[in-house]
């Protein structure tokens, strides 16, 4: 179990003296596929380990320092883009972290991440101007599929994905941070109201609704893959306002009850305390959270940790239920049969 | 995984794990002469997985992939598994590797001065590589010449030399060593492929670096020309035959900048092998 | 409209350090440090950038600075390609708005 040394190498760096080859060949394929390679780079940075790592977690740095320097231009592509319409321009995930990173925090979940498109949230009654500016300036759609489209368009909580002609990468514009057809729904206007100005025009979410986000995204909308990445950024956000603020936990908690996220934000915090120790209190008053795993918390980490030295996933069966699981959590059933014979008719296949 | 091995080539160390024995025992036999990874630990893994897990037994059909893969990669046969192996590595390099600046070029040495042929599939890069390397020059790849964007000197990556079509036969020709010849694989995409494991000084002397000397453009199959290449369209031609020269960022652009205002570049056209050695022959020698 | 020379859209320069400048024979190579691209450009793209500074100018002032060392021809043209380049570099963050 591969995934168990990479979970172990980020808990505590010092856990890798000793490794053998074999087992640092499992561990850098795992990381690897987990796209955790930069942020384990970032967390061995200063223990000792053999030499043929040394360059191996090197390169990894360097293509996390890039990764961050294009996903904050592409920002300021968009936040350029849209300055015209005096809207809040809220950034989501991986290049929010990369911009708050700039405000420093010391164990950032920025350091080493892996960032794929640009998540941004916007007011819903913005979005015709938005992708309006958007295609002016150089952002087009990505696949003119009719029934994806309109799959989007009608259920889910974005446009369709764009990419930028020149500079070839995917934007994601979302007006609410789960799909509609989803059961929780989440208070956005208030997580807009609540969001932080940048230097430059641009926001983030507050601390506690980056959790929730996250945490939503993990288990309320997702299949779990990426899961150990979407943990360990709950984990640094969690680790690193706990420093800095009394009683975050509470105050994170009282603000998932409110998005209706109570559920998914207490699990994520389990998992994330079992697997990364992450530093959460438990309450029983005001607010009850009780960080003991639960029966149901073991499926998850099996599902998460499913991976073999080879980097490869194992437990095929678990996770083709969590694939149909966050299908079910994101649309009512007869919806999801149609969904899912569409998508099925063209050859897709989940993992 | 099942069958296994692990090998360094050149900078670059691979483990590849196989779901068949014969893939793995063919790069075994072909491979002997390269060192293993130090430390027991790869730069990169690579695997060879049934496409489905039925596909291991039934019409066994070979998904390439490792720690970089293409989503997109169309299957392979068994039967042109070591093809599949070589693929896999080089997809690894292509994706991950970025302590050298990667151009998709051929490269042989000659008094620690390099020669880069670069060109697309069937400009006859490797062919001219692999006649070269049988010509008293130090054969130091037919796919990836590595710039180091540090000292601007060029490393080896000599894997096996992978030749097609007419270039088998000619090659057959001129080495004797029948050892040195893996399994001619009939039928793949690009037509017979037959690999040649690069002479045994290549391979011993994998680890030394040489200072380029000189840039070719090779086109096959044309009426004898030469033109120069300025350097302007030179760096526009290897941005586009580098796979990795976005992902280096800066180091890239210093790296490039310099090899084009450096090293002269010529684009020659030739009908067959022999005019192509005596065009390379004038063109080294009036270097001096 | 009112107004035509006030309504043109100013620009000023980027950072020095952002940007690496590399003449080579005909062309010139730009590699811009906050996006990680380079870029090949033919004059009169590197007069532009040498011209600006940071303080900003609209089309017809960088005509008039270039036009001291080059001969640019029918006014009105260049004036009206200097334009187009401009918001060509605004877009791919050569230069800013200003």
């Amino acid at each position: 179990m591969s995934a168990a040394l990479l979970v172990a190498a980020l808990r505590d760096p010092a856990s890798v003296a000793g490794l053998s080859g074999a087992q640092w060949n499992a561990l850098i394929a795992a990381a690897r596929a987990e796209r955790l390679i930069g942020t384990l780079a970032f967390r061995l940075e200063g223990v000792a380990v053999p030499p043929a790592v040394r360059p191996i977690l090197a390169d990894a740095r360097f293509d996390a320092a890039r990764e961050a320097q294009t996903a904050l231009w592409e920002a300021d592509r968009a936040a350029a883009a849209l300055a015209p319409l005096a809207i809040p321009v809220i950034l989501l995930k991986g290049t929010a972290y990369a911009a708050a990173g700039l405000l420093a925090a010391p164990l950032s979940p920025a350091l080493g991440r892996f960032i794929g498109d640009l998540d941004i949230l916007v007011p819903r009654d913005a979005l015709d101007a938005v992708e309006a500016a958007l295609l002016d300036a150089g952002w087009e759609w990505v696949k003119p599929d009719p029934y994806d489209d309109a799959y989007y368009r009608q259920w889910m909580h974005e446009l369709p994905p764009l990419i930028h002609r020149d500079r070839d990468r995917m934007i994601d514009v979302h007006h609410t941070i789960l799909p509609l057809t989803a059961r929780p729904k989440p208070d956005i206007a208030a997580m807009i109201a609540a969001s932080i100005a940048l230097p430059g025009g641009l926001r983030i979410l507050s601390l506690e609704h980056r959790v929730c986000h996250a945490a939503a995204h993990l288990l309320a909308d997702g299949d779990l893959a990426g899961g150990l990445r979407n943990l360990w950024d709950i984990h640094c956000l969690c680790s690193a306002s706990g420093a800095a603020q009394e009683d975050f936990t509470l105050s994170l908690m009282e603000e998932a009850a409110r998005h209706d996220l109570a559920a998914p934000v207490a699990r994520a915090l389990r998992l994330a305390h079992h697997l990364y120790g992450t530093p959460v209190k438990a309450y029983s008053a005001p607010i009850s959270l009780d960080l003991r795993l639960r029966p149901s918390d073991r499926l998850f980490l099996t599902r998460l940790l499913a991976r073999d030295g080879w980097g490869r996933e194992t437990h095929k069966a678990l996770r083709q239920l969590f694939y149909v699981r966050s299908h079910l959590l994101r649309m009512p059933p007869p919806m999801l049969a149609r969904h899912l014979l569409t998508k099925w008719r063209k050859g897709h296949r989940p993992g | 995984m099942k069958h296994r091995i692990a090998l360094t080539i050149g900078p670059a160390s691979f483990r590849i794990g196989a779901a068949w024995r014969a893939p793995v025992a063919r790069l075994a036999a072909l491979y002997h002469d390269y060192p293993a990874p130090p430390g027991g630990i790869a730069d990169f893994t690579v695997r060879l997985d049934p496409v489905r897990p039925w596909r291991r037994y039934i019409r066994p059909s070979i998904h390439i992939t490792g720690d970089h893969g293409l989503a997109d990669a169309a299957p392979m046969a068994l039967a042109h598994g070591l093809l599949a192996a070589e693929m896999g590595m080089n997809l690894q390099m292509a994706l991950g590797w970025r302590r050298h600046l990667l151009l998709h070029a051929a490269c042989v040495e000659k008094d620690g001065r390099a020669l880069l042929m670069t060109g697309e599939s069937g400009s006859g890069k490797s062919t001219l590589a692999a006649m070269l390397g049988e010509r008293g020059w130090r054969f130091m790849g037919d796919e990836f010449a590595l710039l180091d964007p540090a000292t601007g000197a060029v490393h080896a990556f000599p894997r096996l030399i992978s030749l097609k079509n007419s270039a088998i036969a000619a090659m057959e020709a001129q080495v004797a060593d029948a050892a040195r010849f893996g399994p001619l694989l009939r039928g793949t995409a690009k037509g017979d492929i037959r690999h040649l494991r690069p002479r045994a000084d290549a391979i011993a002397r994998m680890d030394r670096p040489a200072t380029p000397a000189l840039l070719l453009f090779p086109r096959y199959g044309q009426p004898v020309d030469i033109r120069p290449v300025d350097p302007g369209e030179c760096f526009m031609r290897l941005t586009q035959a580098s796979t990795n020269y976005t992902a280096l960022g800066e180091a890239g652009f210093d790296c490039l900048s310099r090899f084009v205002q450096t090293i002269p570049a010529q684009a020659i056209d030739f009908p067959d092998g022999n005019s192509a050695l005596a065009l390379v022959d004038d063109l080294w020698n009036a270097l001096r | 409209m009112r107004g035509a020379m006030t309504s043109l859209p100013h620009y000023r320069a980027i950072p020095a350090t952002d940007l690496v400048i590399r003449p080579l024979a005909d062309i010139t190579l730009l590699y811009h440090r906050p996006s990680g691209q380079t870029h090949m450009v033919a004059s009169p793209v590197p007069e532009i950038l040498a011209a600006l500074g940071a303080h900003p100018l609209d089309s017809h002032a960088i005509h008039a600075r270039l036009a001291t060392c080059y001969d640019l021809g029918d006014p009105d043209e260049a004036r009206a390609a200097i334009a187009t380049h401009l918001a060509e570099m605004a877009a791919l963050g050569l230069i800013r708005a200003a």
